[in-house]
């Protein structure tokens, strides 16, 4: 059942067991996993059904580190959260992704599975092998290959407040509070139980909820902002103790075009690395690095693919107008159109879009590669609160993201590796752009909208935020959700593992509410 | 293989602005070695003009090999061709063994980067070559 919040009487109190604040990829994951039992779901959404830009703009903060996309403009604030801009691009983690997490590739297995259906996957195969075509097949790697062929799976993609809304409506025991917005947590004397929470909308409605679990899947800066504003009991904020509620911020660092590459794009070799269909199912190989590559850890995560270079679309997540042009329609207006181009850009059906991108293309043969890399957890690179309050009373965020001193030295490398297996097997030549080629790729450096590390799990209180059930630590009865719990942040787009973790919560907060 | 090695220099030329290519007309059809060895392996691009920019860089990069007849050497002894005796080098022959040495010197990263573009040795020096 979904209620409007802002109808709800003044003050009234929501009683739960389990309550969830937001409905993105976690919440609605949780939702759906935990609803139809006996036990009562509430679940807390800041937006509505649609975009609005007043909900957006509680988002704002102010960007102080290295260059990135406006915090405002990088996620969605209303049902579905950032799955309404998604590009749908999935991979599971792999064992060497999970080193510095205290559980392993066992334990998210069962949920990976689960999670490529709910992501509307076609078979849980990341094999480039199982998914050779008479006119794709990747690249073989010889053992002495530092880099090696994988691949992703494209969701449609799914936009999960659209496509699970129906089953959230009728879901049992399941109650979508939408326009809520959670303002306070508050706690026992001790800090060691979360006692209640308060809830305000935007027309100045406010009331309160009580359960017995509480998970915040509000995002890697918004669940930050939360605890760091909860400063009634734990004066540092709920949860930071230890000084790590924001740290080890992350986001992957995305370079779209750190190379020009000239290959045979008739070659089945080369039209492997292209978005293609197979058996029904969109894929896209992309080269990462070796086992033996990660198993040496001297480089982070990332991945290579190949792109047609295109002038437009060059980023679908948000685009930005022109200054002059923001200015003459207001900042609404603006955000708005903005919103609204990278959602059409971002929902055209696959094989349209690529073929839009085709159209640009410039000489045969020509591809640019786009870079990725999550780098290593970096406790400078950080989330905390300004000084600045915004409309409901809490405190905006400051973001402050580093990249790592070695980025451009870890990308030529990695972009050497590949020159160098597309010259072993006859595909192609690379040529690495620098400024002496005419075209600086750092200029164009990104980031890729998924929002890293800032509750870290840890067994250890003194290094992880969350323990290994995404349970803050010293409270008994609060959990983390999402991609801020992650410890490190492989390569590759967050959204599957976001659900598979959501999957994994839902279980345990089973075990404890059964 | 030799259709791939064509494809690749073309495009290399095309994408580039550079105008490699390999020669499409048929190789002259002897070239006695070593007198004439250079002169083969220079036929075997069409645009030594744009090849030159590369070559230079790679002479200026490896300043000993900055000689014509060193080069030739060098990339003779890499094919394996200096000791076909009296045999001309005939394109079916150097193509499929220059596609092989540089699959194999890419393999091993013998590699030298050039205004960007990663090649092998032997490319590069073939390249310079041109000069």
């Amino acid at each position: 059942m979904f209620v409007d919040a802002r109808q709800l009487p003044q003050d009234m109190e929501v009683d739960a067991d389990i309550c969830i604040f937001g409905a993105g990829a976690a919440g609605i994951t949780m939702a759906r996993a935990l609803s139809g039992g006996n036990r009562s779901i509430a679940v807390f959404e800041s937006g509505g059904f649609e975009f609005d830009v007043d909900t957006q703009n509680l988002y704002a903060g102010d960007v102080i580190g290295y260059s990135y996309t406006p915090i405002d403009r990088d996620r969605l604030r209303f049902l579905g959260g950032s799955t309404n801009h998604w590009q749908g691009s999935c991979r599971p983690f792999d064992a060497f992704d999970l080193d510095d997490w205290p559980i392993g590739p066992d334990a998210l297995a069962p949920y990976y599975r689960q999670a490529q259906q709910i992501c509307q996957l076609g078979p849980y195969e990341y094999d480039p092998q199982a998914w050779v075509d008479p006119e794709a097949r990747p690249i073989t790697a010889s053992s002495a290959d530092s880099l090696k062929s994988s691949m992703f799976q494209y969701s449609p993609p799914t936009r999960f407040g659209t496509v699970y809304r129906d089953e959230l409506a009728a879901a049992g025991n399941l109650t979508v509070y939408l326009h809520a917005n959670l303002v306070a947590i508050n706690t026992n004397e001790a800090a060691s139980s979360v006692t209640g929470v308060e809830i305000a909308c935007l027309n100045g409605r406010r009331f309160r909820a009580r359960a017995r679990h509480y998970v915040l899947a509000t995002g890697g800066i918004e669940n930050v902002r939360l605890l760091l504003n909860s400063t009634r009991v734990q004066k540092s904020g709920l949860g930071n103790g230890n000084d790590l509620v924001g740290r080890y911020f992350m986001d992957h660092v995305y370079v779209p075009k750190a190379a020009t590459v000239l290959a045979d794009v008739s070659s089945p070799e080369v039209r492997f690395y292209d978005h293609h269909v197979v058996r029904g199912h969109a894929i896209e190989g992309i080269f990462t690095a070796s086992d033996e590559l990660r198993r040496a850890k001297q480089m982070p995560p990332f991945y290579i693919g190949f792109r047609v270079p295109t002038p437009a679309i060059a980023e679908l997540g948000v685009e930005r107008l022109p200054a002059p042009l923001r200015g003459l329609l207001g900042e609404g207006l603006a955000h708005s159109i903005e919103y609204y181009y990278s959602r059409t850009a971002s929902s055209m059906q696959l094989p349209a879009k690529w073929l839009y991108e085709k159209m640009w293309r410039t000489p045969p043969g020509t591809f640019v590669t786009c870079y990725c890399t999550g780098p290593n957890p970096d406790p400078q690179s950080r989330v905390t609160l300004s000084d600045t309050v915004d409309v409901l009373g809490l405190r905006q965020t400051q973001l402050d993201w580093r990249l790592p001193s070695d980025f451009e030295q870890d990308m030529h490398r990695a972009h050497q590796q590949l020159a160098q297996l597309l010259g072993r097997s006859g595909v192609g030549r690379l040529r690495i752009e620098s400024s002496e080629t005419g075209y600086d790729p750092m200029q164009d450096v990104s980031n890729a909208h998924h929002h890293m590390g800032t509750t870290r799990m840890h067994d250890d209180p003194r290094y992880g935020v969350v323990d290994r059930d995404c349970r803050i630590h010293g409270i008994g009865n609060l959990f983390v959700a999402g991609s801020s719990v992650f410890p490190s942040y492989a390569c590759d787009d967050p959204t599957m593992t976001i659900v598979a973790l959501a999957l994994r919560l839902s279980d345990h907060l089973k075990s404890l509410t059964s | 293989m030799s259709y791939t090695r064509r494809y690749l220099l073309t495009c290399l030329g095309y994408a580039s602005g550079l105008g490699l290519g390999l020669r499409s007309a048929t190789l002259a059809a002897a070239v006695s070695v070593p007198a004439d060895a250079a002169a083969a392996l220079r036929s075997l691009l069409d645009d030594r003009t744009h090849a030159r920019a590369l070559g230079g860089s790679y002479r200026a990069h490896c300043p000993a090999e900055s000689n014509p007849a060193v080069l030739t050497r060098l990339i003779l002894d890499a094919l394996a061709l200096h000791d076909s005796g009296r045999q001309p080098l005939q394109r079916e022959l150097l193509l499929p063994a220059f596609d092989r040495r540089v699959r194999a010197e890419f393999g091993a990263g013998d590699t030298v980067q050039l205004r960007g573009w990663i090649l092998a040795r032997t490319e590069a020096r073939l390249c310079a070559l041109c000069g």
